[in-house]
């Protein structure tokens, strides 16, 4: 053992004391010196401590598979890793305040200035864009510059906000613990970088390799985060699905990074319907709902919950592919309806009244519509999609799809006094 | 800076002209370089041009003459092939010089296809497969779909690779528009089937072995429905078909305990149990031998 340690050890076992214990007033003072909100541990101070551990574990230090699993049937999952729940319960516990680190502790009082600086530039920002916006336009010089201007200055305003938390540790922590409250700038911005570091990579590559990107709608820049579930099962993008699994309509998570609400259409398309007479394929509208809201923090949206009334235009209807038909693509494609205004549902229910040939293009500029977000999974022949073809009373069930016999070239004869 | 180098031009082509011979290149660049400043006054003071190609004659005649005397020697000794030598042929030339692989475009622009067929042999790359075309092992570019050979670029692709293609129609075109849907054919055709076909209500057949004196024969006997009962199999007697005994534990619910690697316990009371046993037969051997014996 160090020596700084060895000499360490006796006042941090006082820290540690005085911290689990509480010394409340202390504490509040020393901890909320960076945060305005009360911490979980805080506010979970009067623990049962005569109940043995196994009997009610907690989520952010088990360790053990056997009680993670209890704690998973009562619904609370572990948080975090477990080689992390692990160093937590050895840890000491004590808060970044009272780490008895000097190097810390100034790096600690930069970041805390820091911030304090962003704060007083945030609220300087504000007082300018109010002083702009109390002005004439003539005084503003223009129209135009005016709204220029102040579009800069919200940008700015924003740009602030994430600065001034970004540096925060306890911030990341709760990023992390997945306890991020999504109607903070910061959170949304944290979650945002961490979507586009790799999965929404992975829904783009997907969605362009396997041609939903021209097939179905001609451009699309995924802004939100798409998670598709049937029953409980998540689908990754792509990935095929079980005829019998997706007869129900499936459940959205859909997570939006920008603040406010926004009303999006919501379609699910079949570009590989095969027709036989035409030798090409057909387009069919599987589901199809209208003026769905989310927003950052009301990201469920379950497709067979929403209202007929005013918001499904076309009910779920369950994908079916042919014996020997290649696999069906499924693309869920969410639109945002121009300047989050309300379509006329029963105008839409009027104007749409055939599934088939239905296209994504034609809605999009129909309804001035902006793809924002994209799923993907596929479907083809399995053991149980006869049973489902006959329980929606699909028509062609029997049939079944062989490839045709391959072409040949058309006979040419060679010149016999060429080829000597 | 244009007109500079506009002005320079004929000066770099009277360097040139006097580049030919190897030697003099070493002395000549170092008077290059000695050159240039006073190019460059020449430059700003056309009336001077005369002076600098007074500068590059004395160049020339700065070179050693015991340099020049060499040079004469080595053309002089030059080595000469007459045509009676050449017409021997040379060794090994069949290894320089291998048949031709019968490489190039198979299908030219516009040609009609089917799948399969072979439009362009190439070593490498030189060309990419694009629509409707694919690559062989041996980067073959043959056509995947029934129609006509395009040729083509698609800078939003690739900014500089070559790709054959196959368009449907006698005039169609490629590249298509990037945001375009794909064009593609079917390429099936509609049977009817019958559902009692399909493997979940297929029937099960039993593998049969028989041993004759020609060594073992391995067959299955005709599918038959679980369900109907006994059945006269080979081996003389009604009875259940093998996979149907097979499934017996299964039926009666039976189930093993899950093999677990790491209960050293168990694996630890099965082993000396084993060798307990072991030991017995041992000594019940050796017991045996020694009645034998002792019987003899």
């Amino acid at each position: 053992m160090a020596h700084c340690e060895r000499a360490s050890k006796p006042l941090l076992q006082c820290l540690q004391k005085t911290y689990t214990k509480g010394l409340p007033g202390l504490q509040l003072q020393s901890t909320r010196a960076f945060q305005s909100t009360a911490l979980a541990r805080e506010e979970a101070q009067t623990e049962t401590g005569s109940q043995p551990f196994y009997k009610a574990p907690d989520p952010a230090t088990v360790s053990n598979p056997r009680l993670e699993r209890k704690l998973l049937r009562q619904g609370v999952a572990p948080i975090g890793s477990r080689r992390r729940r692990v160093a937590l319960q050895d840890s000491l516990n004590i808060p970044f305040e009272q780490l008895p680190y000097q190097c810390f502790q100034e790096a600690r009082k930069i970041l805390v200035a820091d911030r304090e600086e962003k704060l007083r530039d945030i609220t300087s920002m504000r007082e300018k864009i109010s002083r702009l916006e109390g002005l004439s336009t003539e005084q503003a010089g223009g129209e135009q510059v005016k709204k220029s201007k102040l579009r800069a200055m919200e940008l700015h305003l924003e740009h602030l906000k994430i600065q001034a938390d970004i540096n925060d540790p306890l911030v990341k922590k709760k990023f992390e613990d997945g306890l991020g409250d999504m109607s903070k700038p910061i959170y949304r911005f944290l979650a945002d970088r961490k979507w586009r570091e790799y999965r929404r990579k992975i829904l783009v590559q997907r969605i362009t390799q396997m041609k939903v990107i021209p097939d179905v709608i001609p451009h699309c820049e995924p802004t939100l985060d798409t998670k598709l579930y049937f029953g409980r099962r998540q689908i990754q993008p792509g990935e095929f699905v079980d005829s019998k699994l997706s007869t129900e309509a499936p459940k959205l998570n859909v997570q939006m990074f920008e603040a406010g609400e926004k009303l999006v259409t919501i379609a699910v398309v079949d570009p590989d319907v095969p027709n036989v007479e035409t030798d090409g394929f057909d387009f069919k509208m599987h589901y199809l709902a209208v003026n769905v809201p989310i927003s950052a923090v009301n990201t469920k949206v379950d497709l067979s919950q929403l209202s007929t009334e005013s918001q499904v235009v076309f009910p779920w209807a369950p994908p079916v592919a042919q014996k020997g038909s290649p696999y069906h693509r499924l693309a869920m494609i969410i639109f945002e309806q121009k300047e989050s205004k309300a379509l006329d549902f029963a105008a839409v229910k009027a104007k749409e009244t055939a599934r088939e040939n239905l296209l994504a293009r034609a809605l999009e500029s129909r309804y001035q519509l902006k793809p924002i977000g994209a799923h993907l999974f596929r479907t083809q022949w399995d053991d149980s999609m006869y049973e489902v073809m006959k329980s929606i009373g699909y028509a062609d069930a029997e049939i079944e799809l062989r490839r045709a016999p391959a072409e040949r070239l058309p006979y040419k004869r060679r010149n016999p006094a060429n080829m000597r | 800076m244009f007109q500079l180098r506009g002005v320079l031009a004929p000066f770099r082509a009277l360097e040139r002209a006097i580049a030919p011979s190897t030697l003099r290149v070493a002395s000549y660049s170092t008077s290059i370089l000695s050159s240039r400043p006073v190019l460059n006054s020449a430059i700003t003071n056309p009336s001077s041009s005369s002076s600098t190609t007074l500068t590059r004659s004395n160049t020339t005649r700065l070179l050693p003459p015991t340099t020049t005397s060499l040079l004469n020697n080595l053309l002089t000794q030059q080595q000469i092939r007459h045509a009676s030598h050449a017409s021997q042929g040379t060794a090994n030339r069949h290894s320089r010089d291998p048949a031709g692989k019968r490489l190039g475009a198979k299908r030219s622009a516009g040609e009609y296809v089917v799948p399969g067929c072979i439009i362009f042999k190439q070593r490498g790359t030189k060309w990419f497969p694009g629509e409707n075309c694919g690559m062989g092992r041996d980067h073959t570019i043959y056509s995947m779909q029934s129609g006509y050979v395009r040729y083509y670029l698609d800078p939003e692709r690739h900014p500089d690779r070559k790709f054959i293609g196959v368009v449907f129609e006698k005039d169609g075109k490629l590249p298509t528009p990037r945001n375009a849907p794909t064009r593609r054919r079917l390429g099936r055709v509609a049977v009817r089937f019958d559902p009692a076909d399909l493997p979940v209500n297929q029937k099960q057949t039993d593998l049969v072995a028989e041993v004759t004196a020609e060594g073992t024969t391995v067959g299955d006997v005709p599918a038959v429905d679980a369900e109907a009962g006994l059945r006269f199999r080979p081996g003389y007697m009604y009875r259940e078909a093998n996979w149907q005994i097979g499934r017996a534990a299964e039926k009666a619910g039976i189930t093993a305990l899950p093999h677990r690697r790491k209960n050293r316990w168990l694996a630890w009371r099965k082993r000396t149990a084993k060798a307990e046993r072991v030991a017995q037969m041992k000594s019940l051997k050796g017991s045996k031998k020694a009645a034998k014996k002792a019987k003899k």
